[in-house]
């Protein structure tokens, strides 16, 4: 992969031309409408898988999301088999200054800040590509693996919590839209991400849908979701 | 001031006024640090992770450590004076170490004791001295103290220097000359003075549009010289020397137009000669330089306090068996940071971060007769050519015949690197002034 | 939890001071450590996320994560260089040490 020819795109996006969409305005972070949201996706170039791939190493995105997508600690977050939509619509709001919600993010708004619309499609096309693997995760036993399904299946009417997989698919692939896949996610970045939507240092998804969700569940429930959605992943 | 004789005297035969017991306390030992920067203070805390059961006491002069590393942020205005302040409180709460607010004003090496200003007499089981560099103002006539402190600072130590370096550029005439006379090797923080450099232009784009950033140089290069010009030329239109520019990456070409930053080596005649304080005009073989506002760095050796306990040698640093850096000169006595002679290792906080734990570790081996392990070092120093612009050398060092070497190989940012690895060198070395200060003080 | 982690940190260290390594002169884990600790924090336990805290990474992560280093497989600013410098045995013997340290809490 290494020893693959650049495509002359690629230099320059290497080098210093200026991105369209680049903007130094650091943004309130703000939640956006599903109309915004939807604007934003139509928008959204056709992706090239290859020439993401060899983004994926051009801009660094490799030290921390993996050569194949798959993150080498909990530290970051697995991109492998996430869909383009929600790769590119997060790649936006780092860029747009939407995201503050940890020193993670910061470095985020610094690496996409030479990134054009074009390379956020084509660097998303290629994790959408790759398989999503299981990532390491504590075996649940047979109550909180039971515990962990119901929610994901079912929900909880009680608590006016719908399944997690009528947004996120019955595999955790993702559904509509731009919601994520979940399959295959390290336990670290799904604690933290719930943990963030919970508290509301993460606010750019659509209406906020994501805080009540969170809000609602318990903190062991979420680490027995993310055990169960990071297991799910091909081994 | 003590002269060496009378300092060596003053550590002698005196225990009366001892506030602290002077014979070591029987348990694990009593390792005194002298110096509480990043060397003194990396050793106490490492000491105390290796073993707890020592005591091990920090005497210093001052209450609050003013960190020199990423000082030159403060002339942009990107942080203030406050923010270079280290506390000494989780050191003392955290790990049980010691700390005596007090200068060091005596040593008994026979004795294995030390005596402050403030009349305590503290004896050791070891003694690690790390007293960092002293400023040889002197070395450039014209150059002292005095006019460092008032006219043209070096801000090479932290303090009032700093605050006054960064009010006279603020207050600079438009279109006026800032200029920075690089010191000679060795001296602490090497890609340090154009680090500086490069700071202040940029400061300058946005606030004294016609002002430039002139280099006198001793030297002609330093370490990180091709990425950090390669940094100015794309920032800052600075044209690059003839003899660099063949290794440029495809592409890079000198405008030839006057740029806001310049660098004058001393094969361009660039070496300072003296200088005249009232005039700010420094002396070139070039013929006079005359600057808006000076900032002189000027030549370095161990701090005073090495020379004053009998520790240095004709170089004017500290030699030291490289395995433990225990002196060559007194047996128990550590020398570690920039006042040691380290061979290949700069003169860097990380080095003397990592020779804080080498000597740590030989330390903790020696009190329980052992022969120390096998040491290894590393180094890195994150630069920047601008805020958003990041470079680094990097070094891993091992013992060989008895000197400390560096592993062969890349050790920069290389010439050809993407602007997305640039700006997270720059993220990094932000990330890096927080964490490395939580590495040797909490 | 906590003393038993720690009687096996030391049971490793202790280890790794006994037994005579491949390498005639190879450091201890804990040392070749604490030259991490400058940037990934003291022990690997950092308090901060921009760079990877170590303390509890798994052998298996750290290793691959040296070997990806060094192959370039894994881009990286200076970690190439730091890797290089390391021997693969010297590489496991820094992995076993990290693997063996509880994780501090702000991880």
């Amino acid at each position: 992969m290494n020893h693959m020819p650049l495509l002359p795109a690629l230099i320059l996006s290497l080098g210093f031309a200026q991105p369209a969409a680049a903007s130094s305005e650091r943004a309130v972070p703000r939640t956006r409408s599903v109309a915004e949201v939807r604007a934003t996706l139509a928008s959204m170039p056709h992706g090239n898988v290859q020439r993401g791939k060899q983004l994926n190493q051009g801009l660094m995105c490799a030290s921390c999301h993996g050569d194949d997508g798959v993150a080498p600690t909990q530290n970051w977050t697995s991109l492998a088999g996430q869909r383009a939509t929600y790769s590119y619509k997060s790649l936006l709001d780092y860029q747009r200054g939407g995201r503050h919600e940890n020193p993670r993010a910061t470095l985020m708004q610094v690496a996409v800040k030479g990134m054009s619309r074009q390379d956020m499609a084509d660097v998303a096309a290629y994790y959408a590509s790759l398989p999503a693997k299981a990532a390491p995760a504590p075996r649940l036993d047979a109550a909180a693996h039971a515990r962990a399904e119901r929610l994901a299946r079912r929900g909880d009417p009680t608590r006016l919590l719908t399944p997690c997989a009528s947004c996120h698919g019955a595999a955790g692939q993702g559904g509509l839209n731009e919601t994520p896949a979940l399959a295959g996610q390290s336990v670290g970045s799904f604690v933290r991400t719930m943990r963030d939507y919970r508290t509301g240092r993460r606010i750019t998804d659509a209406n906020q849908g994501m805080r009540q969700f969170a809000e609602r569940l318990t903190m062991q429930e979420i680490d027995e979701l993310a055990a169960y959605y990071a297991r799910m992943g091909k081994n | 001031m003590l002269n060496r004789r009378d300092f060596l005297k003053a550590g002698a035969g005196i225990a009366l006024a001892a506030a602290l017991p002077a014979r070591a306390a029987a348990a694990a030992g009593h390792i005194v640090i002298i110096g509480g920067g990043v060397g003194g203070a990396t050793a106490a805390k490492y000491l105390k992770l290796y073993n707890p059961a020592l005591r091990v006491t920090v005497i210093e002069t001052n209450r609050t450590y003013i960190r020199p590393y990423g000082s030159s942020e403060v002339l942009t205005g990107h942080v203030g004076m406050n923010d270079l302040n280290v506390s000494y409180d989780t050191l003392k709460s955290k790990y049980g170490v010691g700390f005596v607010f007090d200068t060091v004003v005596g040593f008994d090496p026979a004795k294995k004791q030390v005596r402050t200003a403030g009349r305590q007499t503290i004896a050791y089981d070891k003694l690690v001295v790390s007293p960092g560099i002293s400023l040889q103002y002197q070395a450039i006539p014209g150059y002292s103290a005095a006019v460092a402190e008032t006219r043209a600072p070096s801000g090479w130590i932290p303090g009032s220097q700093t605050a006054l370096l960064t009010k006279q550029l603020q207050a600079m005439r438009p279109g006026g000359t800032f200029v920075i006379v690089a010191p000679p090797n060795p001296y602490r923080c090497p890609p340090g003075p154009y680090e500086r450099a490069a700071l202040v232009t940029e400061w300058m784009r946005k606030h004294n549009p016609s002002g430039k950033v002139l280099i006198l140089d001793p030297k002609d290069s330093f370490v990180t010289d091709a990425t950090m010009q390669l940094g100015w030329h794309r920032l800052y239109g600075y044209n690059i020397p003839n003899d660099y520019l063949s290794d440029m990456p495809a592409g890079v070409k000198n405008s030839g137009k006057p740029s806001p930053i310049e660098w004058v080596r001393a094969m361009d005649g660039g070496a300072p000669q003296s200088l005249d304080a009232r005039t700010l005009t420094v002396m070139t073989k070039q013929g006079a330089v005359k600057a808006d506002v000076l900032n002189v760095i000027p030549p370095m050796k161990a701090g005073k306090l090495a020379f004053d306990m009998g520790l240095t040698d004709a170089s004017g640093f500290c030699p030291v068996d490289r395995r433990s850096f225990e002196s060559s000169v007194h047996r128990d006595v550590f020398v570690i940071g920039d006042a040691s002679i380290a061979d290949a290792m700069p003169k860097s906080g990380f080095s003397a971060n990592n020779q804080a734990k080498v000597t740590a570790r030989a330390i903790v081996a020696q009190m329980a007769g052992r022969a120390p392990g096998e040491p290894v070092w590393e180094n890195t120093c994150y630069a920047l050519a601008g805020s958003d612009y990041g470079l680094y050398v990097a070094d891993v060092f091992r013992l060989k015949d008895g000197k400390i070497t560096r592993l062969p190989g890349e050790r920069y940012l290389p010439l050809d690197a993407s602007m997305a690895k640039i700006r997270l060198a720059a993220a990094y070395q932000q990330a890096w002034l927080k964490t490395f200060t939580e590495d040797c003080f909490a | 939890m906590g003393t038993l982690m720690k009687s096996l940190v030391f049971a490793c260290a202790a280890l790794a001071a006994t037994l005579p390594s491949a390498h005639a002169a190879e450091p201890s884990g804990e040392a070749m450590a604490a030259t991490c600790a400058g940037c990934h924090g003291t022990q690997g336990r950092l308090g901060t996320v921009e760079f990877v805290p170590l303390a509890g990474l798994s052998e298996d992560e750290f290793v691959r994560a040296m070997r990806d280093f060094k192959s370039g497989k894994r881009p990286s600013t200076l970690m190439s260089v730091v890797a290089n410098g390391f021997t693969e045995s010297e590489i496991r013997s820094m992995a076993r040490y990290f693997a063996g340290v509880k994780p501090s809490p702000a991880q």
